[in-house]
């Protein structure tokens, strides 16, 4: 049971890596808290349940329509509403209210053109039998989620490591004015960051029928306290902590599930105060923030 | 001659004062009985109740909802509800407001119908999780809280004659027939042993409580051997079934809200692990929500509540389980809710209100309470026979255990199984490998 949770739960906390990382992400490089970030997550998953329902679309396929899409939506969503915001005398308190507000707004439009109940994918869309991983047998579906959190993690690693963008995207995270003073292009830097944000979390949407079993209009609140404690674990605005921070939540959760499963739902808010008691700054943190 | 004018003249006075006092008598007893005969009538019966159209909940609050709309609706459109104390059809109001799921909002909106709307019938939202904050409240008011599917055993004490559950039998005895089905006919079958797995919330947590009662007293073979709680928001059970799989049970009960079913019901199928007998909860209550979500697979040969949105009971009030349902769907196209057994829940709650207020002396809350309890056992709708306990709590309307099996088309139908008395068709165990 002990190595089957532990097993069960890095893949789990791989998908939790990917959940994670766009919440980080815009954090690092805007300072801004994107309260709506389960929302855009749940718009990410609705996607996908109508191009696979009409048009019978596959959900790896549909990371690519995603990707594209939420991108082309977050450039535009960042312009109308984070400059403005970090004009502001207190930005970061200021983005909780307005993400929070916008949070809402998103809610409230799914539940009166979708209706509040559930809806999910069949788990047989990305495979049938069970995988063997490390000599235990998971679904299918959680082995191909994993897969793709995986190389989402990559592909976010060499965008931000390998590429000049992603160069000028870590200038901006480790200071702003700085990289203002430059001459970068802060705002175009940024806008890009929101909607790769955006499409991190669409992908995570995606891949939250098979690994949350349904979803509807109202996971939203549930999702950002999970990707918190995620950001939080790993560090706050460093986007490869939430890496650590997703495999130490997966795995607590399904060793929780194993020996305390009445109180699993307490563990978000169990490894939040933890780590904010024991080393605020996250495991991967500094004193000073760096990219 | 004057004494005898004088006393002719007193007599005469008298007479008057006589007269006067006896038509001043008069009067203020046809006044008095003509009050008592007709008080003035509202001009409408205020319903106030809660419903979430979003939030965890929203799921099986919205075709509860649904449902006592339907029967307002209905009512009004036949010029009101027969309200007895006023000998007249009065319409109705239905006062409504959203909790969004919400405890703590629904506790300020259940304040708000009590004090600000005044409503004169109080009913609350479904489930437990909504209907818990609502007992108190309903409590300290004075008000007379109709539960539509609360179940939780402790919202029903004796000392509290504030409530009554009128859609579906207290949790404390609904699994009756699913843990009797396991020390009887199972145990007959090679049942030995089973495995519990419930949600922590008053609907299940009660349930599970029962099932353990009820085995240990069958003082039969059957044992569990696995017996565990998780929170309600558990959207994950890989690990649990490799848990419980771990334990080797003949038998497997899953106890949970629909979103728990589902995650369960698909991480089973995914995971490929098999077991002989697995119950669920909402296979049967919100077939079609499952069917779309969880999947006709994942759901086949499972046991589950078979309820009114499926058996058709023979009702002496009200319409019948086809009728309401062609009309529900009619009132609700557009796919947003399914039908299922909270949109039954719902208009049954109505059918409950209609009869007490056609036969309650007053519209006074504990006259209501009484006149609820005077019909219990003989009002017979679409959903059974309602019956109430002297604490409130349903103990009519039980529901079979059945099991779902392949209907050859893609979907699936119910075989009865138990009690032996309703039942339908044999079991299939252990369940078919597919």
């Amino acid at each position: 049971m002990l190595t089957y949770s532990i097993t069960a739960g890095l893949v789990f906390g791989l998908y939790f890596c990917l959940v994670g990382l766009g919440l980080n992400l815009v954090f690092g490089v805007m300072r801004i808290v994107n309260l709506a970030h389960g929302d855009f997550l749940m718009l990410g998953a609705f996607s996908a349940f109508w191009l696979y329902s009409l048009l019978h679309i596959h959900p790896i396929a549909t990371v690519l329509i995603v990707t594209v899409g939420f991108i082309a939506l977050g450039i535009p969503l960042y312009y109308l509403l984070v400059p403005r915001l970090l004009k502001a005398k207190d930005p970061e308190m200021l983005s909780i209210i307005l993400f929070f507000g916008f949070s809402q707004v998103i809610e409230a439009i799914t539940t009166i053109s979708f209706g509040p109940s559930d809806r999910s994918i069949p788990g047989r869309v990305l495979g049938t039998a069970p995988m063997h991983v490390l000599g235990q047998s998971l679904p299918s579906a959680w082995i191909v989620s994993g897969a793709v959190s995986a190389v989402a993690v990559g592909c976010l690693y060499l965008y931000l490591y390998r590429t000049r963008l992603g160069r000028l995207t870590r200038a901006v995270m480790v200071h702003r004015d700085e990289a203002l003073a430059t001459g970068i292009d802060v705002n175009r830097v940024s806008a890009i960051a929101f909607g790769v944000g955006l499409a991190l979390a669409a992908v995570g949407g995606v891949f939250a029928p098979f690994m949350l079993g349904s979803f509807g209009p109202a996971m939203g609140v549930d999702i950002n306290i999970q990707s918190f404690a995620v950001i939080v674990i790993g560090s706050l605005g460093s986007p490869m902590g939430t890496v650590l921070g997703g495999l130490i939540y997966g795995v607590s959760e399904m060793l929780m599930q194993t020996y305390f499963s009445s109180w699993a739902g307490l563990l978000p808010y169990v490894l939040l105060i933890l780590i904010l008691l024991i080393r605020p700054s996250g495991l991967l943190g500094k004193k000073v923030r760096s990219a | 001659m004057a004494k005898f004018c004088n006393n002719l003249k007193r007599v005469i006075r008298r007479d008057t004062m006589l007269t006067k006092m006896v038509t001043g008598f008069v009067a203020a007893a046809v006044l008095t009985v003509s009050a008592h005969a007709a008080p003035a009538a509202p001009s409408e019966i205020k319903i106030g109740t809660l419903y979430a159209s979003s939030g965890a909940f929203a799921a099986i609050s919205m075709p509860v909802y649904s449902g006592l709309k339907f029967w307002v609706e209905q009512k009004n459109a036949e010029g009101g509800v027969f309200v007895k104390p006023y000998n007249k059809k009065i319409p109705i109001k239905l006062v409504a407001y959203d909790d969004q799921s919400n405890t703590a909002t629904a506790a300020t909106l259940y304040n708000q119908l009590i004090t600000q709307d005044k409503v004169d019938l109080l009913v609350a939202d479904s489930g437990s999780v909504l209907t818990s904050v609502a007992v108190p409240i309903a409590r300290e008011h004075k008000m007379l809280l109709i539960d539509q599917t609360g179940t939780g055993a402790s919202f029903f004490t004796k000392d509290n004659p504030y409530i009554v559950l009128t859609a579906d039998p207290v949790s404390s005895i609904w699994p009756k027939y699913v843990a009797d089905f396991l020390t009887k006919d199972g145990a007959k079958m090679g049942v030995k042993r089973v495995a519990l797995l419930y949600a922590t919330n008053d609907f299940t947590g009660t349930q599970a409580t029962a099932v353990r009662n009820f085995i240990k007293a069958a003082g039969s073979q059957v044992k569990i051997v696995y017996d565990q709680g998780v929170p309600t928001s558990t959207t994950n059970y890989t690990v649990l079934i490799n848990n419980i799989k771990a334990t080797n049970p003949d038998a497997v009960v899953e106890l949970g809200y629909p979103n728990n079913d589902i995650a369960f019901l698909r991480n089973l199928q995914d995971s490929g692990v098999k077991f002989n007998f697995v119950f669920n909860i909402y296979s049967g209550l919100e077939t079609s929500h499952l069917l779309e979500t969880a999947g006709a697979k994942a759901m086949q040969y499972t046991y589950t509540y078979v309820t009114s949105s499926v058996l058709h009971y023979k009702p002496e009030f009200g319409m019948g389980l086809d009728d309401y349902r062609a009309a529900w769907e009619k009132k609700n196209a557009g796919g947003k809710i399914t039908f299922g057994f909270n949109a039954v829940a719902g208009y049954t709650t109505g059918l409950v209100l209609e009869n007490a207020l056609a036969k309650t002396p007053s519209m006074d809350q504990l006259a209501l309470r009484k006149t609820i309890g005077d019909f219990s056992g003989k009002l017979k709708t679409l959903d059974g026979t309602f019956q109430i306990d002297e604490a409130g709590a349903q103990i009519g309307e039980i529901t079979p255990l059945g099991q779902v099996i392949p209907d050859g088309k893609g979907g699936v139908k119910f075989t009865v199984v138990y009690p032996p008395e309703v039942a339908t068709g044999k079991p299939i165990y252990p369940a078919p490998q597919q």
